[in-house]
């Protein structure tokens, strides 16, 4: 080979250099786009509504010219604390449930050894495949009955209606036997050699080794809380006792004719700033749990 | 696992959890497939006119809402999905190739995971707004002139094309991040040889990283079609509970939003029964689309 | 194709600054056609010469030269290299053939004439008849031979190695040296392994470099570097069971450990380091180095006797004998010392007196 054809090693670097800045670029380009309907959603919530209603958009405010304000009318808007407290309520006691459920439920599967245990584990991850919608009906027709959904429906009522359907989870359930089954059988063996009875090995061993895990369970399922609309709507009989994501589509639905949508983006950065906080103070396990285990949002 | 273990001790830990699954999972899917098969239920009185084999079934097919919905809820599948594949595959490539800001990137590209859906759609419907949005501001830059994407009258074709775009916004986060932790499970080496072997840029994505990735691709197509088969709250987060843009309601409306209007006359007799079968519908569709994969798989992903 | 290393310099340079010198300096010429080992401890800077000289890593300082071109600053697509990965970094989801492949597709070879190609290299190797395998259905040892082939190929001027035979089990790794010599033979292409296994290195070596943390300790034929080591670390890194070390001083011309007299010994009165090999000991009638036997291990034909060491009773040194002496645990012996089996080493810096 001659030795012309080889690039030099200025060459070569320049080329590296080029293609490198390329992949910075495009990688910017892209975040851009993830983080326009951000900025959008801020930048609208502090304008007035002149600047709102202003061709071409104005796309930035002097910090001086924010219009804290937006905030305060739209919590007028709607109950919005009170969202936010039922959410919490509902989504502290949906958790709990949930958390509880799934670690003796996974704790069985993962290490018990009962009759039957392969066929159950079957049927939980063949249930897993069936789409949400299916349930709900019948879960609709259930509550009615249990006399939660009524016309004379009480906050107790509301919140057992929706909670009682999302206290536990197959598919953190599997989640967590995965996580108990890398736990060495040797360490249970120990237990056991040491006395301590199953109850205490899953409290005392199992479950601070999950903890991960757990954490990035109770995480998941307090975001799913939060963000829920569908089944809250469907069985909350007064407005009082919806949740947020309810009262921040109802308040600025445009049936109304002109809609604030300053105020309306107000709210929105109202219901979305608690997520992106607990995002950010959680993000090592929400980020791991999530690609780890591949839950779908 | 020892031998000695007693059933009972296990029922007692299995027994919270299957209660609630059993009130809430497995006799739904039970009471489901009863209720298709019945006329006229009334699900205050327990009554019902007797039983029918299809009935149920024809009378949602016939709908028009029905037809509309499975056009729409297709569309928004077969386009958003290979579209937000394609992209995050590429995304988590590149940001596999940088050190520098990687963490922060990721980052950034997660965040529409932990966005409430009804709140940034609003935001993006506001984008899409004919008179002040940012995208005909943008798109004017070049000069396309204002196109009427989600307001008053718009046209199904642009209010499915803001709508796509929004889903494809929002679905992007979970794939880039399991793309991306597939390709840090890569071994170098592997890039390391093809390097020694002269293998070209493209050809070391095509032919190593697609490879290598595929079951992870096939795992996330898959999850997907299922997830964009039951598009729902997205609509809502753009469009309310009108569905549509404003004189063209219901415009958007899919499979999902049938399930869930029946259920909103559920004091009709029969109301649940249709959405019964228009559940069963989609579950059919999936189980379809669940199985086509997995027989491209067996032919496609090298494990 | 002779390969220089012209003060080859290594350094990494981790996150808080802190520098790492890897390779110190590295001059070595590997003759053309020969297989050469570079040998050394984990972490004496092997792989990452090995790695230079692939271009995967650039040198801080110092050139490389493929004969007479220097190749420095050429990336490694562009070297004319075969390397082959300790874990062989086969693709997985290709078969036999389209692993061997994959090298002459990338610079574009007709089809025919690549498929006869690879089917001639998979022959040499060995593994002709395998080549619609998926590498997760071979054996170990096959795994090898088709990243060998996949790195011969094409026709590549050098042939790099990397810990070849460290993920072979033990019978295999025999079968896979011999193997590796016979195809190293029959190409004749210049080729540099690496290995921490000095077993290893000496049994196919045409010629090794012994390093220790980036630095050169020794280069040559194995037999010469075993019985003429420059220094007590190659001494103690070459042969198994590993040589002795005792404390012993030159007095008078003459090497002694303790008050036994070993051997005449010419060099200026001083202390030192004796290194002796397990079979430099002869057991004789008369002689002033006495040992108690403490354990006694037969293995065939050679006797290895452990016996409490001269300078600490609660260490023990080795020594191998014929088993035809029938040693006993308990007996008291008296030995002689070969002296081509000795080495005396300064106490201080390790080098040969």
């Amino acid at each position: 080979m001659e030795e012309a054809l080889y690039a030099s090693e200025k060459q070569v670097k320049r080329r590296q250099r080029i293609r490198l800045a390329s992949v910075y670029a495009l990688i910017i380009l892209f975040a851009i786009f993830i983080i326009i309907p951000f900025y959008w959603m801020v930048i609208t919530a502090f304008k007035t509504m002149p600047q709102v209603e202003t061709a071409p958009p104005i796309l930035w405010l002097n910090p001086a010219d924010w219009q804290w304000i937006n905030f305060s009318l739209a919590l007028e808007q709607a109950p919005f604390l009170r969202y936010t407290l039922n959410t919490v309520v509902v989504a502290v006691i949906a958790t709990t449930g949930t958390v509880i459920t799934t670690i003796l439920t996974a704790f069985a599967f993962a290490r018990l050894n009962f009759k039957g245990r392969d066929a159950l584990f079957m049927v939980f991850i063949a249930t897993m495949m069936i789409p949400g919608e299916i349930f709900v009906i019948t879960n609709y027709i259930t509550v009615s009955r249990f006399g939660w959904v009524t016309l004379d429906q009480t906050y107790f009522d509301a919140v057992l209606a929706m909670t009682m359907p999302f206290m536990t989870s197959i598919f953190f359930i599997f989640f967590l036997r995965q996580a108990f089954k890398t736990i060495p059988d040797e360490l249970y063996y120990a237990a056991k050699v040491d006395g301590k009875t199953d109850w205490q090995y899953l409290w005392q061993i199992m479950v601070p080794v999950a903890i991960p895990t757990i954490t990035t369970i109770t995480i998941l399922n307090a975001m799913n809380t939060w963000n829920a609309y569908i089944w809250p709507r469907l069985v909350s009989m007064d407005e009082e006792f919806q949740l947020v994501s309810n009262g921040l589509r109802d308040a600025f639905d445009d049936q109304a004719g002109r809609i604030m949508y300053n105020e309306q983006m107000a709210a929105a950065i109202i219901v979305t700033v608690p997520l992106i906080i607990a995002f950010l103070l959680l993000k090592k396990y929400i980020m791991r749990g999530v690609s780890r285990s591949g839950i779908k949002g | 696992m020892l031998e000695d273990q007693s059933n009972v001790k296990a029922w007692f830990y299995l027994l919270p959890a299957l209660i609630l699954l059993g009130i809430f999972i497995f006799y739904p899917i039970v009471n489901a497939v009863f209720l298709v098969f019945v006329d006229n239920y009334n699900y205050q009185t327990g009554t019902y006119d007797g039983f029918t084999l299809l009935d149920n079934f024809r009378y949602v097919l016939s709908d028009n809402n029905f037809r509309m919905a499975m056009l729409n809820t297709m569309l928004i599948t077969f386009v958003s999905v290979p579209l937000s594949v394609i992209i995050a595959l590429l995304i988590s490539v590149w940001l596999n190739a940088i050190k520098r800001m990687q963490g922060f990137f990721q980052t950034v590209f997660f965040l529409p995971y932990v966005t409430n859906a009804i709140a940034i759609g609003m935001a993006f419907a506001f984008m899409f707004n004919r008179r002040y949005g940012l995208i005909n501001w943008f798109i004017g830059l070049f000069g396309i002139e204002p196109v009427n994407w989600v307001g008053m009258g718009a046209s199904w074709g642009n209010a499915m094309i803001a709508l796509i775009i929004y889903i494809t916004w929002l679905t992007l986060a979970f794939k880039i991040l399991v793309f991306l932790s597939g390709l840090q499970g890569i071994d170098k080496q592997y890039y390391e040889a093809a390097r020694v072997d002269s293998a070209s840029k493209s050809r070391v994505f095509l032919k190593i990283t697609v490879p290598l990735l595929s079951p992870m691709i096939m795992y996330i197509t898959v999850t997907s079609f299922i997830g964009a088969f039951k598009t729902y709250t997205e609509v809502i987060g753009m469009f309310g509970e009108r569905l549509g843009p404003p004189g063209n309601d219901r415009a958007m409306i899919t499979v999902v939003a049938l399930v869930y209007r029946a259920l909103d006359r559920s004091g009709v007799p029969g109301a649940l029964s249709e959405a019964a079968a228009a559940s069963l519908i989609l579950f059919a569709i999936t189980l379809v689309f669940t199985f086509i994969n997995m027989q491209v798989s067996k032919k496609r992903v090298h494990y | 194709m002779e390969i220089t290393l012209e003060n080859l310099t290594k350094v990494f340079q981790s996150k808080k600054e802190e520098e790492t010198v890897a390779v110190d300096n590295l001059d070595i010429t590997i003759p053309s056609g020969k297989l050469f080992g570079l040998l050394g401890p984990s972490g004496c800077g092997k792989s990452t010469t090995l790695y230079m000289i692939s271009g995967l890593l650039r040198p801080t300082t110092g050139k490389i030269w493929f004969g007479n071109e220097d190749v420095t600053p050429v990336p490694p697509e562009e070297r004319g290299i075969g390397l082959v990965f300790q874990n062989y970094a086969l693709y997985p989801h290709m078969t036999v053939r389209q692993n061997i492949m994959f090298p002459l597709e990338n610079v574009k070879m007709d089809k025919q004439e690549g498929l006869e190609k690879a089917q001639e290299i998979a022959d040499l190797v060995g593994i002709g008849h395998l080549m619609n395998r998926k590498p997760k259905q071979l054996s170990g040892g096959q795994q090898q031979r088709v990243a060998i082939a996949r790195a011969l190929v094409k026709s590549p001027r050098v042939l790099l190695l990397d810990e070849p035979l460290s993920n072979l089990d033990a019978r295999l790794r025999l079968q896979t040296r011999e193997e590796i010599k016979r195809i190293q033979r029959e190409t004749g292409i210049t080729t540099i392994f690496v290995t921490h296994d000095q077993e290893e290195a000496m049994s196919i070596s045409d010629e090794i470099v012994v390093l220790r943390e980036g630095v050169t300790q020794q280069v040559g034929v194995p037999q010469k570097v075993y019985d003429n080591p420059n220094n007590l670390f190659v001494a103690k890194f070459l042969g198994t069971p590993p040589i002795n070390v005792f404390d012993g001083r030159v007095e008078n011309g003459k090497l002694y450990i303790g008050d036994a007299d070993i051997a005449n010994y010419d060099a200026p009165d001083q202390e030192v380091t004796i290194g002796i090999r397990p079979e430099g000991f002869k057991i004789v009638e008369r002689s002033s180095f006495k040992v108690d036997v403490d354990l006694v291990e037969t293995i065939g034909r050679d006797t290895t006797l452990i016996i409490p060491h001269p300078n600490d009773e609660t260490q023990s040194f080795r020594a191998i004998v014929d088993s035809e002496y029938g040693v006993q645990p308990g007996d008291k012996l008296k030995f002689n010392v070969k002296p081509s089996k000795i080495h005396v080493f300064n106490k201080e810096t390790g080098e040969l007196v």
